[in-house]
């Protein structure tokens, strides 16, 4: 082993046990005190609890029922964050015609084949985190995320051009991105909305049935654990993120040349 | 008009694919599943099957399992003893060369997976192809021939017939 290759080992062995060390001085500020980690265990206790059907959320999961439950608020303006980041997108590239035309030559033959199998595999997980969300470790995001994962291998592998021929037009992403942003937004307001055409007590956001407020999103049918709200949450985020994020991949695969045009005009 | 008999085999593939993820095979699961299988079926089937016959040969099928089974189980293992020689011994005996490996397989899933077989297995990695004089261009770690048609018979022989098997 070389002098600096031992350096090298030594300094990352010595900058782990004193951070380690600090931290447990309190160095890096206090530890979470007390009453922090009893908010932690109350969403653990109520996460899914049928001994407190109008405290508890609808699913298994418990990131899944504060995203999109307990602090489902909060979630829906990062949304909206992400929406509006998209729309100034688009508006930088104004103007801009995105067209199929032309050719493409895209990678090996070998590379397009596995992509072309990848087209079925990819977005079929990306679909079972998304519906899964409230049961195991995933929702509308993450499962947004590996979806868009197939976009890019398509503009990669076949190129942007073939996209666009296979049917994913700008106006088409667009209108999908846009219903999912309407399915999150009407998740949000179905049950006051409900409440106000039945003359019922409802609030915004509302998951499950509360104390004088006896409307709710279905939690179980037939032994299936459909999860409420969080389920359509998730779907439509799902829809919503792959279509953003597809949207902006879409306009950052536009050579310089075919932008030009309109940015000298 | 979306092709029905293309899609099939498609949803079969993503329902499979759903379930083993999902690794539950709860009524939830089951139909959720389903729903998935048929809208990625349909989208996709066109693109991904082009001779959706193919997908329901039990011949195939069987020529299939049998090549995976042999695959991993006997040729992986073979090339990686042999690399692993090759690592562990003091005078590290290498002789690398890229050289010309011809196909003759008609279908692109075929030669995929000709040339997948090929890189997988520790020792031979294809490097370029040219897909119009349908040669592989591989890179071998002890090439013991630089002639196309005997390295295609120490390379890529027991894949080829198996992949024509299967796929064309």
């Amino acid at each position: 082993m070389k002098a600096s290759e031992l350096f090298v080992l030594v300094s990352i062995i010595v900058f782990i046990f004193s951070l380690a060390y600090i931290t447990s001085l309190g160095g890096l500020g206090q530890l979470p005190p007390v009453n922090v980690r009893l908010l932690a265990q109350r969403y653990l206790e109520l996460t899914w609890n049928p001994l407190k059907p109008f405290m508890s959320s609808s699913g298994y999961e418990s990131v899944t029922a504060i995203v999109w439950d307990f602090r489902g608020l909060d979630t829906f303006f990062e949304t909206a964050v992400f929406y509006g980041a998209i729309i100034a997108a688009i508006a930088i590239y104004r103007g801009v015609k995105i067209t199929g035309k032309g050719r493409t030559t895209g990678m090996s033959p070998i590379a397009r084949t596995i992509t072309r199998l990848s087209i079925i595999l990819i977005p079929t997980v990306a679909a079972s985190i998304a519906l899964h969300g409230h049961l195991t470790p995933g929702g509308g995001f993450q499962a947004g995320s590996v979806a868009t994962v197939v976009v890019v291998l398509i503009i990669m592998v076949f190129g942007r051009k073939a996209l666009i021929r296979k049917g994913m037009t700008k106006a088409r992403i667009l209108l999908f991105r846009s219903l999912g942003l309407l399915g999150i937004g009407f998740t949000a307001v179905a049950i006051l909305l409900a409440g106000i055409i039945l003359g019922l007590n409802a609030y915004i956001f509302q998951n499950q049935p509360k104390p004088f407020a006896p409307l709710g999103f279905p939690k179980l049918y037939d032994g299936m654990i459909l999860g409420g709200s969080l389920l359509l949450f998730n779907l439509f985020e799902f829809i919503a993120v792959t279509a953003g994020f597809t949207l902006v991949l879409l306009l950052l695969s536009l050579g310089e040349e075919e932008v030009r045009g309109v940015v000298e005009k | 008009m979306v092709n029905l008999k293309s899609a099939i085999p498609a949803m079969i593939l993503s329902f499979i694919v759903y379930i083993v993820y999902t690794g539950s095979i709860d009524p939830y699961d089951l139909l959720t599943g389903a729903i998935v299988a048929v809208i990625i079926g349909l989208l996709t089937g066109e693109i991904v099957i082009k001779d959706p016959g193919k997908a329901f040969d039990p011949k195939r099928l069987y020529w299939l399992i049998k090549y995976t089974i042999w695959y991993f189980l006997v040729a992986e293992v073979k090339a990686h003893v042999d690399v692993i020689k090759r690592a562990l011994s003091p005078r590290i005996p290498l002789n690398p060369a890229i050289v010309r490996v011809p196909y003759y397989v008609e279908t692109d899933y075929a030669m995929t997976t000709i040339a997948n077989s090929i890189t997988n297995t520790p020792g031979t990695v294809v490097v370029d192809i040219d897909y119009g004089r349908k040669i592989f261009y591989v890179h071998w770690i002890d090439a013991k021939t630089s002639d196309p048609g005997e390295a295609r018979k120490m390379i890529s022989l027991d894949f080829e017939e198996h992949a024509r098997k299967i796929f064309d």
